[in-house]
């Protein structure tokens, strides 16, 4: 069984009148060490942009959220921490994602040789219905390219992949790749697959007396 | 790999993958090495199920036992209390947000061949099958008295100085008899043998206690157990290493810890590499020569396609089966997950029977356990050396866990921990290192 932890809940306006439903997935990031993973990722969610990011530390597990039609959709954004380095990521990496953007550096072929296989081990490891997205980031850099964007585009085609070139530097397409993923994901309970809501709970400081499986959700 | 580190740490079991973020969030400079090319070491969780059979020496699973990759069995059995230690190093690091849990449903003790319901209030205390009628009167006032015990103040002590005097003193107190010291001792303060009769009251008080604010706080039972298995939770340790800078390296031989002058650690050889480093930290497995062997446990895996009897078809439960009720000098500890808790295939359980070894004839020693099971469709008996370091590491830096005993959860897992975590730096985990704002930010 496949954990497919899409929580949906109902928010209420101050006035008491249904604002629509709040889905919230699992959005993890892969690609080789600095093509841009957290640049993409802090973009999206701080509208920031480092040039001498620091190798991952800060964008270890950041939401944010997009709205679709009477939908809110919540992303909660796993970065690597580095573990991709010496292919030591844990299997709880790939658990219950519900998306993923797979990254390369537009100006380096051996990154988009690397995201392909990244590719095949969320066919292999991550749940089937996973929305996958391949991002050529550094797309500022055009002038240096290396991985023809037809090339990309044609591989993303065979795999039915989501696919953009993005600039974090920029911003360009970085909202809209994650927009893209949102309008991809199913948003209601059926669509997703098993069970739904989290068939356990988070535990957190002060819990107390015994609450609903799921606990943010439902 | 050809670096300097702090601390180089051997092992991805549970144990040094705390130590490993410990280290990491406390500043220091960390290389994590496994030799195997996964997570957990002992602690993982075997996937997919024909792995386990692989491993076990044993034909492979046929299609009744569904998709191979729906399993994740342990290989040692532990739950978390609720209350207790490692729940708290899980909120404080931040590292519960890559996990979920599921309370354990039902908690049981063994008496005369049959097993009850562990009593922990006073209504069930007065409901329980295991005493009678003068003697659940008896019990609920030593309840009523561990409730409302306070260390700090002497007025609930009730002229009882629990500092000083023994538990069996506290037991004699309130006229408990050896049937109610028995699961008191060992279903509700969690004892493995009977030592703690002589030793001071406060610290069965506070046993009981944790047993208690552990079942208060999510209902049920006290244990609590992680969706997909207990290796999420090196796993979960490792990735709060790795956001501070840990680097982690599976797949990974190590040929040697490279010793200088003085006896002090220099480094960690994997071929003809060397990565130096001032500290290292592992599992007795990578350092033979400095462990010494002080027993053995007996752990069987057994899947069965059926709760346990007698146990209103509970989906996850702990059986406490006490020394004296099967003539031994240690408990022995049953426990059931199941499919509920995506570690084995719709419509299956798994159980596990743990005791140290006592005997000539381990396998001879659990059947009281397998006894309580019902029909079992696979069973995998193994029995592990528990190993110790032999001396406190100060000298070499070399500081190593001890293999994992046969307790039913991880409260000694912690104190292991803690205690070399001080050893190795000169202080206490500092928690407020842990800067919360890292993650988990709503915008």
């Amino acid at each position: 069984m496949e954990n497919m932890a899409t929580r949906t809940q109902t928010a209420q306006r101050p006035n008491g009148s249904a604002q629509g439903k709040i889905c919230q997935f699992k959005l993890v990031l892969l690609g080789e060490s600095a093509v841009g993973k957290s640049s993409l990722v802090l973009r999206f969610v701080k509208g920031q942009f480092h040039e001498y990011q620091e190798s991952t530390i800060g964008a270890a597990f950041l939401t944010q959220t997009v709205c679709l039609d009477d939908t809110t959709v919540k992303f909660e954004i796993w970065d690597t921490a580095g573990q991709e380095r010496y292919h030591s990521l844990a299997p709880m990496y790939y658990r219950g994602a519900q998306a993923a953007i797979v990254v390369y550096d537009i100006t380096n072929q051996d990154t988009f040789g690397r995201a392909k296989t990244w590719v095949k081990e969320l066919q292999r490891q991550a749940s089937p219905n996973i929305v996958i997205a391949l991002a050529g980031n550094k797309q500022d850099l055009a002038n240096k390219r290396m991985v023809e964007f037809e090339e990309a585009q044609n591989y993303a085609d065979e795999n039915t992949l989501l696919f953009m070139e993005t600039s974090a530097k920029t911003a360009m397409n970085v909202n809209d790749i994650f927009l893209a993923i949102a309008k991809k994901l199913p948003r209601n309970e059926q669509a997703s697959g098993a069970s739904a809501s989290g068939q356990g709970r988070r535990l957190a400081e002060g819990d107390t007396g015994a609450r609903a499986a799921g606990s943010c959700c439902k | 790999m050809d670096e300097e580190y702090d601390a180089i740490v051997l092992g991805t079991g549970l144990k040094e993958c705390i130590l490993s973020g410990m280290l990491s969030v406390s500043g220091k400079k960390v290389l994590h090495i496994d030799r195997n090319k996964y997570y957990g070491g002992e602690s993982a969780s075997i996937c997919p199920l024909e792995e386990l059979f692989t491993k076990f020496s044993a034909p492979a699973p046929d299609e009744s036992y569904g998709r191979g990759r729906d399993w994740n069995v342990d290989l040692i059995p532990k739950f978390l209390m609720a209350n207790g230690q490692l729940v708290k190093l899980l909120i404080h690091t931040g590292v519960t947000r890559y996990l979920e849990f599921k309370s354990v449903e039902g908690s049981y003790v063994y008496k005369g061949g049959k097993i009850s319901k562990v009593p922990v209030d006073q209504k069930e205390a007065l409901a329980s099958d295991l005493m009678g009628m003068f003697e659940k009167r008896r019990f609920r006032n030593f309840l009523i008295y561990v409730q409302d015990f306070q260390s700090d103040d002497p007025k609930t002590w009730k002229d009882f100085d629990p500092n000083t005097a023994n538990m069996q003193g506290l037991y004699d107190k309130f006229g408990l008899d050896r049937n109610t010291q028995d699961f008191t001792g060992h279903a509700l303060a969690l004892y493995r043998d009977d030592d703690y009769l002589l030793q001071p009251a406060i610290q069965t008080i506070t046993r009981i206690k944790l047993y208690s604010d552990s079942l208060a706080r999510y209902g049920k039972s006290p244990y609590l157990y992680p969706m997909y298995g207990l290796g999420e939770l090196p796993q979960g340790f490792a990735r709060l290493s790795a956001i501070y800078g840990g680097t982690y390296m599976l797949d990974k031989p190590i040929d040697e810890i490279v010793v200088g002058e003085g006896g002090r650690v220099v480094g960690v050889r994997s071929g003809t590499e060397v990565a130096k480093c001032k500290q290292v930290y592992c599992d007795p497995s990578y350092v033979q020569d400095k462990v010494r062997k002080k027993g053995q446990v007996i752990r069987c895996i057994c899947l069965v396609d059926h709760p346990i009897p007698n146990t209103k078809d509970a989906l996850s439960t702990q059986i406490i089966i006490p020394q004296k009720q099967v003539s031994r000098n240690s408990d022995i500890y049953v426990s059931l997950v199941s499919y509920t808790h995506q570690v084995a295939a719709k419509g299956w359980f798994i159980a596990m029977i743990s005791t140290t070894v006592e005997t000539e004839n381990p396998e001879v020693e659990i059947k009281p356990g397998l006894d309580l099971l019902g029909p079992i469709r696979q069973k995998f008996v193994s029995i592990s050396d528990y190993y110790e370091p032999i001396d406190s590491g100060l000298e070499s830096q070399i500081f190593i866990s001890e293999s994992y005993d046969a307790t039913s959860h991880f409260e000694t897992t912690c104190l292991d921990v803690l205690d070399i975590f001080k050893r190795g730096t000169g202080e206490e985990f500092d928690f407020s290192k842990i800067k919360h704002e890292l993650g988990d930010e709503e915008q």
